[in-house]
């Protein structure tokens, strides 16, 4: 117990300075990057003095560092503020719109926006890591088990070939034939679950190579560790020892890369499939919030997907600190 | 220059020819592949092919036509020449296009990765040689750098300014130099303890010298083999900022904006987007098999077989 308490006190305080730090890098890039959400907020017809008025309003005038200070008392009081543009409905209401003058109090607030959005990219992420689980589990076993033989080439070129294939494209050519030629599968937007199993598709063809390789690799250096040999002298059957042992060890290094280098890659492929999928999830709300500056959206999931890469590498030292107590972190 | 580091020079190379014998035999062991031969003559094929191909091919890859507009590729019915792949929804030539937009995509995988592993590698070299707190400080961060999504600091620097070639490499290299420090941090800690780095120290080298003649020398080469599969990588990442419409801007053909304008109209003249990724993914295909060959002749032969 004292263990798990000293090592989630430990990398829990180094995470959170992890997150503020990231939180400080997107939103000075935000300030410093041309492009002035006020003239998207209040629509191009408005004079510069009601511009510079509202921007002053908005905080948007100070410096970075006052702003950031606001900005992380705000989030340490849960509150993730309101979207620029985005009103109570969802919809974008910017320009024009409010000709009255801005105000805040009609825009909906970035946690529900992404409390609205976060199921379905769950769903989608759970099903495409579901998919490229099904596809690389027997086929980076098969590799790893016959190291040097056919299987193990099957497993190179399937990883090669999947790797080659850029998600924008797979996408289309996915769509093309599911859905446009053959009629199988709804592809774009989202009207219910069957929209979901297209994109699921492509986040398994990005995710699988990866995981192929891990697991033939993983699997085929146990079977070269003395353990295994031992084992079978002792007369465990071959299956015995893979199933009882090689996996059990080949699961460390397997959870690591899952952390490390998988998180990382579901989180950059959802945002991208979401986007030409046009499917409603966190990805879409935010590169659609990037391109009408809508600052607090951003900041908002750029927080909150550092969190979640932070939170997910450290169950998975955790997790394989206790599946092999000689790790130490 | 006096003559200790003159005789620093005698001592190390050993380790250096060492090394060199090593990446000598990878490359060996690496060519020994069926697979090696094909990936390298498809890719230098399609190198040559960027080259050469728009000198002679006569039309052009910006130039619009509207009476060959929808041409479909030669090996379907109603194509025609020189249109090879087609013509596109303004009646441009698809394979022209494609060919500039897979050499500007080259371009940018290319000098992405040399920068990411230039500097990766500087900071992560310079991180386990020196250790303490500049080790602490520059590993923390790569975790803070590795804590944000690519793609979400792409669209946020190049979604809000004009993206340029160089504003793309830029993006790249600062969103993916922190795995090769981490890497090369890793083996300069082993390397660090060596006979030959001791050896030099004694004899009066300086850090700079040893960092940058003798550790570097005889640990970038394994980690270089596998930068070849991050070129394709970054590759795709072009395709996804042009898709998106954060890439170069058009005029200027690149995969991504070729893709993303055909999906309109994928019915009737589905080549448009189809038939470029066909070649796209002949250069990844290629490039991700030499690398693929190359880090298992790496493990190979560090794990000691012949």
């Amino acid at each position: 117990m004292a263990f798990a308490i000293e090592f989630f006190l430990r990398r829990i305080s180094q995470g959170l300075v992890i997150v503020l730090l990231v939180a400080f890098v997107i939103f000075t890039l935000l300030r410093i990057v041309p492009g002035d959400p006020i003239r998207i907020i209040l629509g191009p017809m408005t004079p510069a003095s009601v511009l510079e008025q509202t921007a002053k309003d908005l905080g948007l005038r100070d410096p970075i560092l006052v702003q950031f200070g606001r900005f992380v008392g705000q989030v340490a009081t849960g509150d993730l503020g309101r979207s620029f543009i985005r009103g109570l409905q969802g919809g974008s209401a910017g320009g024009s719109q409010d000709a009255a003058g801005y105000n805040p109090e009609s825009r909906a607030s970035v946690a529900e926006l992404i409390g609205t959005a976060l199921p379905y990219s769950l769903q989608l992420a759970g099903l495409g890591v579901l998919f490229s689980l099904l596809v690389a589990v027997p086929i980076g076993m098969a590799a790893g088990l016959r190291a040097g033989k056919w299987p193990d080439r099957l497993g190179l070129y399937v990883s090669s070939l999947f790797v080659s294939l850029p998600n924008i494209w797979v996408a289309v050519v996915l769509i093309f034939l599911l859905s446009a030629k053959a009629d199988l599968l709804p592809a774009i937007g989202y009207r219910g679950f069957s929209y979901t199993i297209i994109p699921a598709m492509v986040v398994a063809i990005e995710l699988s190579p990866v995981m192929i390789r891990a697991i033939s690799v993983s699997v085929a250096a146990n079977l070269g560790e003395i353990y295994y040999d031992v084992g079978m002298v002792r007369g465990l059957s071959r299956w015995t020892m893979i199933f009882k042992h090689v996996l059990r060890n080949a699961a460390v290094p397997l959870l690591n890369l899952f952390g490390a280098q998988m998180i990382g890659m579901l989180l950059g492929g959802l945002f991208v499939v979401e986007y030409i999928f046009s499917y409603p999830g966190v990805g879409m709300l935010t590169i659609n919030a990037v391109f009408q500056r809508d600052f607090p959206i951003i900041q908002a999931v750029a927080i909150l997907a550092s969190g979640a890469l932070v939170a997910i590498n450290m169950l998975v030292d955790f997790t394989s600190t206790t599946i092999d107590r000689r790790l130490k972190f | 220059m006096t003559s200790s580091t003159a005789q620093a020079e005698i001592a190390p190379p050993s380790a250096a020819d060492k090394q060199r014998g090593v990446t000598r035999r990878i490359l060996a062991r690496a060519w020994s592949y069926t697979e090696m031969k094909l990936a390298a003559a498809v890719f230098l094929l399609l190198v040559a092919l960027t080259l050469f191909g728009p000198l002679l091919i006569d039309a052009s890859a910006t130039k619009m036509s509207v009476a060959d507009k929808f041409l479909p590729p030669l090996f379907m019915e109603g194509g025609r020449l020189p249109h090879f792949l087609g013509t596109d929804q303004l009646g441009r030539d698809l394979l022209l296009r494609s060919l500039v937009g897979l050499r500007n995509a080259f371009a940018i995988g290319v000098v992405s990765v040399i920068g990411m592993f230039i500097l990766g590698c500087a900071i992560g070299i310079y991180a386990g040689y020196r250790g303490g707190w500049v080790d602490v400080i520059l590993m923390r961060l790569t975790d803070v750098q590795m804590s944000i999504p690519v793609i979400i600091l792409a669209i946020t620097i190049l979604g809000m300014s004009r993206p340029t070639a160089v504003s793309i490499i830029a993006v790249l290299i600062l969103a993916s130099w922190p795995v090769y420090a981490r890497v090369s941090r890793g083996v300069t800690l082993a390397e660090r303890q060596k006979e030959y780095v001791r050896a030099a120290k004694i004899l009066g080298a300086s850090d700079l010298r040893i960092m940058v003649r003798h550790i570097a020398p005889s640990i970038l080469p394994p980690i270089a083999f596998v930068a070849v599969l991050d070129v394709a990588r970054m590759m795709i990442f072009e395709a996804i900022f042009g898709f998106i419409g954060i890439g170069i801007q058009p005029p200027t053909p690149t995969f991504g904006t070729i893709i993303s304008a055909g999906t309109q109209y994928l019915l009737n003249a589905w080549w448009i987007t189809i038939v470029p990724g066909v070649l796209l993914a002949l250069a990844l295909g290629s490039l991700n098999l030499m690398g693929g060959v190359l880090e298992r002749a790496r493990n190979h032969i560090l794990q000691g077989g012949e």
